[in-house]
């Protein structure tokens, strides 16, 4: 048969795995920080302007979603793509060096991204704040990525591409798209020769430039924190339990629908703007359809569990997907709840719209990615899982977090909602402003102690990571299914 | 013409269109199952077969001769 | 067809593009010029105020305040008359934000003062007790930087034809002058120093009589002229 003495390489996609813990573990460091910072404001000046809220609000937003997100995405792609091709990437020197290339611009892309950010250079759009030289550096980043792609596709053994690479592979078109057309900004320096070389103008004003942001903001959602992660789900569920695809043809179906109508949905950012009504209205009817696909998805996840679920109780890994394609459903339902327009006129500019967002990215984005890394640790090491036990207390304590966070965002976002409305019985506002923040305390202090126990899971995540990696039992050879754990 | 009008137009055109598209696909996907032509739900089977070792699904041609 | 779309990589991922490329088109290109249309008697930024709204983005206040407000009474008695499409004509970026953790400033300038602005700047609980909102301390040491704001001022006038040293309404004057860097400058100066001494702080007074403009001034300038 084949040469014996190919194996996968799995030298990248473990140096991203490295990465994701890395960024996860600061992202949500400083996510808990501000989060406490608005319960506590005197917590803003332990570094001086440096620990202010707006200064560390777009880094815990970019950390998260463009350090430790695609950290993850690039880790299991370069797993995943190996394996269903069925060809390794020690195959092709070339494919090899890119994606170590890869790697690297993107580590210290990120480093000098983050750093541009605490200097205060950011233009402002909402995961978009990055000036036009770093834009420059990701757009690199991104071609790279697209390289090794279609390389190893190009070199591949499996003639079907299974459905996790189309998901990769829509991924890496649809945030192409995007974030080209929501960057478009001229370098003013490159115009006048005065003033800082860093700064740029956006190419659209005013409602324009709303209405590219919210197509780019929602569907960077759909295409860094959907998307992938139902790349990841496919590969990994299957394989860790050993149950193929509840069925396959709903996935190709999904696949479809979730393409076609996720990208109407931005318009459910703008209702009751300054946009044209018909574009309101279509982005909230769109985003209710949306739950038909998402459900498609998500539903074919559980499916696939069927007469299987003792696996629930044995394997934590399985814990982690389950609970993550369920919380992917919540949040693919409360989203088009938002979206319609009478809710939306209450919850818009809410706390109820984070508790919205930290349900799909805690739930379903981190424990994906979480059990991602853990089903691939036995795999890079061949070693089993240092800890079963810990594991476990992990999937527990940030299960506790989750619930805290989002019940406590939804009390806070509709309690201010309804009290920016309320009138006394002259129809004269009932509140001012200030009485509106200084009840959400007690709300800002549960959701720091929720957004604390995920991160304290995450130290956990990486500890019981590194034991693996060095001290765990060695294992003779790959596991098939299900991931190796020790008591 | 008013633009507002061919949007409309474009529009609706798009949806039937693709609305057409959507269940010729899925009638594609049960039909192609039913002659036999294809068998979708083995796809399914390349993340559980993973191995370097273990044979494709379908293998493309070239690769299929030179690793033999 | 479908089959050979799922065996060949190229062909289904011009595929995939053309599904998720076509909602932009539709939704987004048709309106762009309708959009850009600008009310009758906005006016561009003027040096000072545009050097303002760069410092708004530089602390991200966009973080937890709004400028937009919506169709609803609750919100047109609190903040006044809702946005309109055209006022936001000269706003590159937009600054709609998401959240409002703090109130919404679209017509700020119309109830708060260059004093009340100083004084919430440098310590927010001193006039709104209560307040979550931090210090922002090192807006008033900071110089705001004017050749910055030239050049975008400069940029959007070349690149976008947004009209300065035109005349808008027909009075024969020029509405928002530019001109030179120098003259901007100086005209911008003298601006600043209206501003900080409506602030009663005599340190940002002198500042700007060194010709030197703190950010805070720059800042307040722009917030009072959101109207």
């Amino acid at each position: 048969m084949q040469n014996p003495a190919i194996e996968y390489d799995y030298t990248v996609a473990k140096w991203f795995s490295y990465l994701a813990i890395l960024f996860g573990i600061i992202g949500m460091g400083i996510g808990v920080w501000i989060a406490f910072e608005l319960a506590f404001p005197e917590l803003n000046y332990v570094a001086g302007q440096y620990s202010l809220f707006s200064r560390l609000r777009p880094i815990h937003t970019n950390t998260v979603a463009f350090g430790f997100t695609l950290s993850g995405i690039f880790a299991t792609w370069y797993y995943v793509g190996q394996r269903v091709l069925k060809v390794s990437m020690a195959e092709s020197k070339f494919l090899m060096a890119v994606g170590k290339l890869h790697f690297w611009l993107y580590f210290i892309g990120a480093l000098l991204a983050v750093g541009s950010l605490l200097l205060r250079y950011t233009t402002s759009k909402e995961y978009a704040q990055f000036e036009w030289p770093f834009d420059i550096v990701v757009v690199l980043i991104w071609v790279l990525w697209g390289i090794s792609i279609f390389g190893l596709i190009g070199i591949r053994r499996e003639k079907t591409l299974y459905i996790s690479l189309w998901y990769y592979i829509a991924t890496f078109l649809g945030v192409a798209m995007l974030y080209l057309f929501n960057n478009m900004e001229v370098p003013t320096y490159l115009i006048t020769g005065m003033g800082d070389p860093f700064h740029s103008v956006s190419m659209y004003a005013g409602t324009n430039d709303a209405m590219v942001q919210w197509w780019y903001g929602h569907n960077a959602v759909a295409f860094v924190f959907t998307v992938p992660i139902i790349a990841m789900i496919y590969y990994y569920l299957p394989k860790e339990s050993g149950q193929p695809v509840y069925s396959y043809k709903l996935s190709l179906l999904s696949f479809w629908g979730l393409m076609f109508v996720y990208l109407w949905a931005g318009g459910h950012h703008l209702i009751y703007s300054t946009v044209p009504d018909w574009m309101q209205t279509m982005g909230s009817v769109f985003s209710v359809i949306l739950i038909l696909p998402s459900w498609g998805s998500a539903l074919n996840m559980l499916l696939t569990m069927k007469g299987e679920w003792g696996q629930l109780k044995e394997n934590p890994l399985i814990k982690f997907m389950v609970l993550a394609s369920t919380f992917y459903m919540l949040s693919t339902l409360e989203g088009p709840i938002q979206s319609i327009k009478s809710v939306n006129a209450l919850a818009h500019f809410t706390d109820w719209i984070p508790g919205h967002v930290h349900d799909g990215t805690l739930g379903w984005v981190g424990f994906m990615i979480i059990a991602a890394i853990m089903h691939m640790a036995p795999r890079f090491y061949k070693r089993e899982i240092y800890s079963k036990k810990l594991l476990e207390m992990q999937f527990w304590l940030q299960t506790t977090g989750i619930v805290l966070y989002f019940s406590s965002m939804w009390i806070a976002g509709i309690t201010q909602g309804m009290m920016w409305r309320a009138v006394d019985q002259y129809g004269n506002l009932a509140y001012s402003f200030i009485d509106t923040v200084t009840v959400l305390h007690p709300y800002y202090t549960l959701r720091g102690i929720g957004g604390l126990f995920y991160f304290i899971g995450l130290f956990m995540w990486a500890y019981n990571f590194y034991k693996t990696m060095t001290a765990s039992k060695a294992i003779e050879k790959e596991p098939q299914f299900a991931s190796p754990m020790a008591a | 013409m008013d633009i507002r009008l061919i949007q409309g137009v474009a529009y609706l055109g798009l949806i039937i269109f693709l609305t057409f598209i959507l269940y010729g696909y899925i009638i594609h996907l049960y039909r192609s199952e039913k002659k036999g032509k294809r068998n979708y739900e083995k796809y399914g089977k390349m993340a559980l077969d993973d191995e370097l070792t273990s044979p494709p699904v379908e293998p493309l041609e070239e690769h299929t001769k030179e690793s033999r | 067809m479908f089959s050979w779309l799922e065996k060949n990589p190229f062909f289904f991922a011009v595929g995939v593009f053309v599904v998720i490329a076509f909602a932009g088109l539709i939704e987004i290109v048709p309106d762009f010029a309708q959009q850009s249309r600008p009310v009758v008697g906005a006016k561009p930024y003027s040096l000072l105020e545009l050097a303002g709204r760069q410092v708004y983005i530089k602390d991200s206040c966009n973080a937890c305040h709004s400028q937009l407000i919506r169709p609803f009474k609750s919100e047109t008695d609190r903040y006044g008359m809702y946005s309109l499409n055209g006022e936001y004509a000269y706003d590159r970026p937009f600054l709609w934000g998401s959240k409002r953790t703090g109130p919404d400033l679209h017509r700020v300038g119309n109830y708060r003062t260059s004093d009340w602005h100083a004084n919430h700047m440098w310590e927010p609980t001193s006039v709104v007790p209560g307040s979550i909102m931090p210090a922002y301390k090192h807006m008033f040491k900071n110089v705001a930087d004017l050749e910055t704001a030239y050049a975008e001022a400069l940029t959007v006038k070349k690149v976008f034809n947004v009209p300065y040293d035109k005349d808008l309404n027909g009075d024969g004057k020029v509405d928002v002058p530019l001109g030179s860097f120098e003259q901007a400058k100086q005209r911008a100066l003298q601006y600043a120093l209206k501003v900080a001494e409506e602030t009663k702080r005599q340190d940002l007074v002198d500042m700007v009589k060194q010709g030197k403009v703190p950010e805070i001034v720059a800042l307040i300038a722009y917030l009072n002229r959101l109207k």
